[in-house]
């Protein structure tokens, strides 16, 4: 069952198109993940799946049929831009919050003590949230995302701020979302999060949607694109190459698309000085896949659009 | 609607808890308490309430009429000496504190001597010595003459223009109606600033865009409003109880307050202004609170607007002398000044019925019209973070 379902999503500002027919469904139990440079118009998406703006064209359908105000309240989101009462304490701040997504008050005072013992805010929950680090307010912010069990879960950056401990524990949390049957809806820059995280992915790029589909299937898709080499020599300015860097003594390099890797062991092989101790193809990471795609500007391989 | 109690319980209970409420609302009763004590503490101890003399050389004074004087457990004692100089001993002897002489042409010429050690006398003492003077002149009238004598007449203005009538017995019952403006003008003031400050605060917190994805914005502005409403009632509450404890206190004291009649019908016209007026403040100040990037900002905004609203306090001298001038009267209808000059207006004299219903039923067409205005650009600036809403981009909100 789809619990997302975007239609030929667009919406314009101004003289600048944001979103421009963005497709995609997210299913229950799936970690998904709306990916896209800055200013991509991933933000602007996630706004009008939740009818905080009016698209120009297209539908959203969330939970069977278009949002209404009790489906709000199975929807958890943590924006980018966070916000939490400065001045006012955590207890209370997360209560309330629960309260006005349809939680009864007394409910939420019982749940709100495991949270906050699993993200080590049990001993501040009486300070104001001024008081808290910036990871602590970013976990108090998830708190407020997930206290009311929602069934959907929009994230966006979740993991922004976080020490390596506390994204480990984000990702653990979010795994048992996923367990349980939450869907989750994660917009990040954050690749390796991705990899590591989620079923399917759609990658916007100047509102447009680019890239569609389960992380594998995009990643097979992009193979042969990237190849990896170990020896000596210049390796710089070698010709249909995107990208070139250097990892763990090995050099990784992004291939435009429809460059030949034959081509490249050829002229690799041709130039001067350049020794090969290792040429293979590399399936290539979201993250050269992220900007392979960028940089291009183009539109993916045929077939990877929905 | 739930949802809407909610954001008005949150409100109410973050506003009255903050230090700022709490000295603004317990200031009023602390000044009242002062004032009362105040009046309590001269009472004790600046008067001098022994006995005093007099000479009676008119032949006007009957002695025994004490026993009728009102208050008889604070009666200060009244002796009567045959000539002067018995009095001046008596004075000298401490046993009287002073002594009138009332000289033997009085009733025509109204001339009386007081003589005293200190050269002062305390207010009851001389007050009591009146009364005695007032009760042995029309002693020789028939008794309810008497008494209409002794209590003037009880004047009562029909106001033709209005409709209106109203006692005119003591200062207090010209002034407590101004105090009833300025209480209400001031509670609305303090309630719309607060409002400006909610919704600044939630933008400056980022707090808006988490809080509507859980609440319309007609429902979190809504509840804003009421929260904040209870709170400025829940202070109006606290001022009327301190005023009328404090003038329950006083009057005992203080003869005009004993006078003081509510204003009933002024009250009602007031509280029939207030609402609308409140949505209207309320709403230019959701409108400011929406459109700039921090709570400073819209501070400086509002602190401009709300010299326009108090614009009727600075006419005031062309108020008071002719309430019927153009620019006073329109200044009664237009709808940021209208509440207080129509408070005022009343307050002091009367205002023609037509133009309290005109000037309220703009007030609350204006009120309403806000109330749109400011949803509109509520929903425009809200997500709009570290810029001010363009006038673009409001217009463009406005036109939907």
């Amino acid at each position: 069952m789809s619990i997302v379902e975007v239609s030929h999503l667009a919406k314009r500002f101004g003289q600048t198109q944001a979103v421009d027919d963005v497709s995609f469904e997210v299913g229950q139990g799936e970690i998904f993940g709306l990916l896209g440079p800055n200013g991509a118009g991933k933000t602007t998406t996630i706004r009008m799946m939740l009818d905080i703006f009016r698209p120009d064209a297209g539908t959203v359908r969330i939970l069977g049929s278009a949002l209404d105000e009790p489906k709000k309240q199975r929807i958890g989101y943590m924006p980018e831009e966070r916000g939490l009462y400065k001045d006012q304490k955590l207890e209370p701040t997360l209560i309330y919050l629960a309260t006005l997504k349809g939680m009864a008050e007394a409910a939420a005072r019982e749940r709100l003590p495991g949270w906050l013992k699993r993200l080590d805010l049990w001993e501040h929950r009486s300070k104001k949230v001024q008081a808290l680090s910036k990871g602590m307010q970013q976990k108090a912010q998830l708190i407020a995302t997930l206290l009311h069990e929602p069934d959907l879960i929009i994230v966006d950056e979740p993991f922004a701020g976080l020490d390596p401990v506390n994204t480990r524990l984000i990702e653990q949390i979010f795994e048992e979302q996923r367990h349980a049957g939450k869907c989750i809806l994660m917009s990040t820059h954050q690749m390796h999060q991705v990899e590591a995280l989620c079923d399917r992915i759609v990658l916007i790029n100047a509102g447009r949607t680019v890239l569609y589909g389960p992380v594998g299937d995009v990643k097979r898709r992009f193979a042969g694109n990237a190849v990896v080499l170990e020896g000596q020599g210049d390796f710089a300015g070698l010709p249909g190459v995107l990208e070139t860097r250097k990892e763990n003594g090995s050099w990784h390099l992004a291939l435009e698309r429809g460059v030949d890797p034959q081509a490249l062991f050829r002229a690799l092989a041709a130039r001067e000085g350049v020794k090969l101790e290792r040429f293979a193809l590399e399936e290539p990471s979201l993250d050269d896949i992220f900007v392979q795609v960028v940089q291009e500007g183009a539109a993916a391989p045929e077939g990877s659009h929905a | 609607m739930h949802n809407l109690w909610l954001v008005a319980k949150n409100e109410y209970r973050r506003t009255v808890l903050r230090k700022a409420f709490l000295i603004a609302t317990l200031s009023i009763p602390a000044a009242i308490l002062v004032l009362v004590g105040l009046v309590l503490v001269i009472e004790r101890s600046g008067q001098d309430n022994g006995p005093v003399g007099y000479v009676d050389d008119a032949g006007v004074m009957d002695e025994s009429l004490q026993a009728t004087l009102p208050d008889p457990e604070e009666r200060v004692p009244i002796y009567a000496y045959p000539d002067k100089e018995a009095a001046l001993a008596a004075l000298q002897r401490g046993e009287v504190q002073a002594f009138f002489v009332l000289s033997e042409g009085y009733p025509a010429s109204l001339a009386t001597e007081l003589y005293t050690l200190e050269g002062s006398l305390g207010g009851r003492a001389w007050e009591q010595f009146d009364d005695l003077v007032r009760a042995s002149l029309v002693a020789g009238y028939p008794e309810e003459v008497q008494q209409r004598l002794l209590d003037g007449s009880e004047v009562t203005v029909y106001d033709v223009g209005s409709g209106r009538q109203f006692s005119e017995s003591g200062i207090a019952n010209i002034i407590l109606p101004i105090v009833a403006a300025a209480f209400f003008f001031i509670a609305t003031m303090i309630a719309s600033g607060y409002m400006l400050e909610a919704v600044a605060r939630e933008k400056e917190n980022r707090t808006l865009e988490v809080l509507v994805t859980s609440v319309t914005p007609v429902q979190l502005i809504a509840g804003k409003t009421v929260g904040l409403l209870g709170a400025v009632l829940t202070q109006l509450a606290v001022y009327a109880a301190a005023l009328v404890v404090g003038i329950a206190v006083a009057s005992p004291f203080v003869p005009e307050l004993q006078q003081v009649v509510v204003p009933w019908g002024f009250l009602g016209m007031v509280v029939l202004l207030f609402f609308p007026a409140y949505l209207l403040f309320a709403a230019i100040m959701v409108t400011i609170g929406a459109s700039v990037t921090e709570m400073e900002q819209g501070q400086q905004v509002a602190g401009m607007l709300n010299l326009l609203f108090m614009a009727p306090l600075f006419v005031l001298p062309l108020l008071l002398e002719n309430s019927t001038h153009p620019l006073i009267v329109g200044m009664s209808l237009f709808p940021i000044t209208s509440f207080l000059t129509l408070s005022l207006r009343w307050g002091l004299g009367s205002v023609p019925v037509w133009q309290v219903a005109l000037g309220w039923g703009l007030l609350a067409a204006s009120a309403v019209a806000m109330v749109w205005v400011a949803a509109r650009i509520f929903r425009a600036g809200m997500l709009v973070y570290g810029q001010p809403l363009s006038a673009k981009a409001a217009w463009a909100a406005l036109r939907g």
